[in-house]
């Protein structure tokens, strides 16, 4: 099909979440009843895939940091980070977590996924709303990933403890299509990501730090889960055991 | 940041987002090799300037530098992909109309199959001002309002020139199988 110049604009405005939350209603409304349309802006999110996936992991030579360093007389530097602190929430954490193992405290060169992950959580708080559907009852986000995903996501109810459910999205992660809830935690947003077994069915307990922003990521049952936030590391930790005490066992149903 | 040293606050500001430089040339430039000596060159600047960052947004700081450095290092070696912007949005825009209306239904199931590396040549065939909008939105993840900032533009044109960046990578993609 080939779009009007203003359904095109909207579409793309919608892809990139910049639409407001009455226009945007009144598209996914279109989407829902014009499959021609829904059909193009599947193109859309492939094309926006691929650039993601290939075209970002882009990175320069080894040799990039120390040119520039060494041309401004810089000596390479070695900051000392604000680990300290966090490293000891962490380690706290993995000893209540039992027999989860802690691993490298940096996010590690090459780890695109967890990266993905964190911006996908930054895009979310550009957006005009963190979720595509907002609701804090898990008995409506559940079934609306429906036909979304090719796995069906645990969403548990953790309102009760002091994470109420605000709603979900789906993001792209790897290429392939993510479920992720967002809970609140006072002003501070966290996504909760879920990917289905397969090629990251082993992913070792993590912890990230980018941006300012926190990861957590383990795996259990099968689905490999990442947890984004900019509430304290204390916070996040609070939210992970609470989640995996919550999905014990469940896994993908 | 008080009393720190330039080398300090530069390396506070500007080094974290080397990799985000990085990728802004290359996509500008089109070589890794190019890339780098405009990053090298955009260190230079920001490390000179770097009295004049006032706190805020160090990412969108470094990546207006480079973003600069990358026109300026185009303007003496590629003279011809720096085009007035207004002459090409005009030429653009009947290029865009004059592109037969494609049926381009089972687009969704071609990409899926399409090579990233064909996509990458699609990428390479955009005009500089196109690829510099897309590059931000969907590499770096910037919204809108953060791209009309670093690029100098409208919000309107940013969004005009996302799609059709857009839409030409599509029809480059459709248009080899049909």
């Amino acid at each position: 099909m080939t779009l009007s110049k203003d359904d095109e604009l909207l579409l793309n405005a919608y892809l990139d979440g910049e639409l407001d939350f009455l226009e945007a209603s009144r598209f996914e409304a279109r989407l829902a009843s014009e499959p021609a349309l829904a059909a193009e802006i599947e193109a859309y999110r492939l094309l926006r895939a691929v650039l993601r996936s290939d075209l970002a992991e882009d990175v320069p030579s080894p040799d990039l940091r120390r040119r520039v360093t060494s041309s401004l007389d810089l000596r390479t530097p070695r900051r000392t980070p604000a680990w300290g602190a966090l490293a000891a929430s962490f380690l706290a954490g993995a000893v209540l977590a039992g027999s989860m193992t802690i691993g490298v405290l940096h996010r590690e060169a090459g780890d695109e996924l967890a990266s993905e992950v964190v911006s996908a959580h930054i895009r979310s708080l550009m957006a005009p709303a963190p979720t595509d559907v907002p609701s804090s009852n898990h008995h409506t986000v559940k079934p609306w990933f429906n036909g979304k995903l090719a796995f069906a996501p645990v969403v548990p109810d953790l309102g009760s403890q002091g994470f109420p459910l605000v709603g979900a999205r789906v993001d792209v992660v790897g290429l392939e299509p993510a479920a992720t809830l967002v809970y609140s935690r006072g002003k501070h947003l966290i996504s909760l990501t879920e990917i289905p077994a397969g090629k990251e069915a082993a992913r070792p307990a993590r912890s990230y730090e980018e941006r300012g922003f926190l990861a957590r990521s383990w795996s259990q049952g099968g689905v490999a889960y990442f947890a984004v936030t900019d509430a304290a590391a204390s916070e996040l930790e609070a939210f992970v055991r609470l989640f995996q005490a919550e999905t014990a066992g469940k896994g993908q149903s | 940041m008080g009393d720190a040293t330039d080398q300090d606050r530069f390396a506070e500001v500007f080094l974290p987002h080397l990799v985000d430089a990085f990728r802004l040339a290359r996509w500008l430039a089109g070589s890794r090799a190019d890339a780098e000596d405009i990053v090298q060159e955009a260190s230079l600047r920001a490390f000179k300037g770097i009295r004049g960052f006032g706190g805020g947004d160090s990412r969108a700081w470094a990546l207006t530098i480079v973003r600069n450095t990358s026109y300026s290092w185009l303007a003496k070696n590629r003279p011809s992909a720096v085009v007035l912007t207004e002459d090409l949005d005009q030429t653009a825009r009947d290029r865009l109309d004059q592109s037969p209306a494609m049926e381009r239904t089972p687009e969704a199931a071609l990409i899926a199959k399409v090579e990233a590396e064909e996509i990458r040549k699609a990428m390479a065939t955009l005009p500089v001002p196109f690829r510099e909008v897309l590059v931000l939105r969907e590499i770096h993840g910037l919204d809108y309002r953060a791209i009309a900032e670093i690029a100098e533009l409208p919000v309107g044109t940013v969004m005009s020139r996302l799609a059709r960046a857009r839409r030409k990578l599509l029809d480059a993609v459709s248009g080899g199988v049909t």
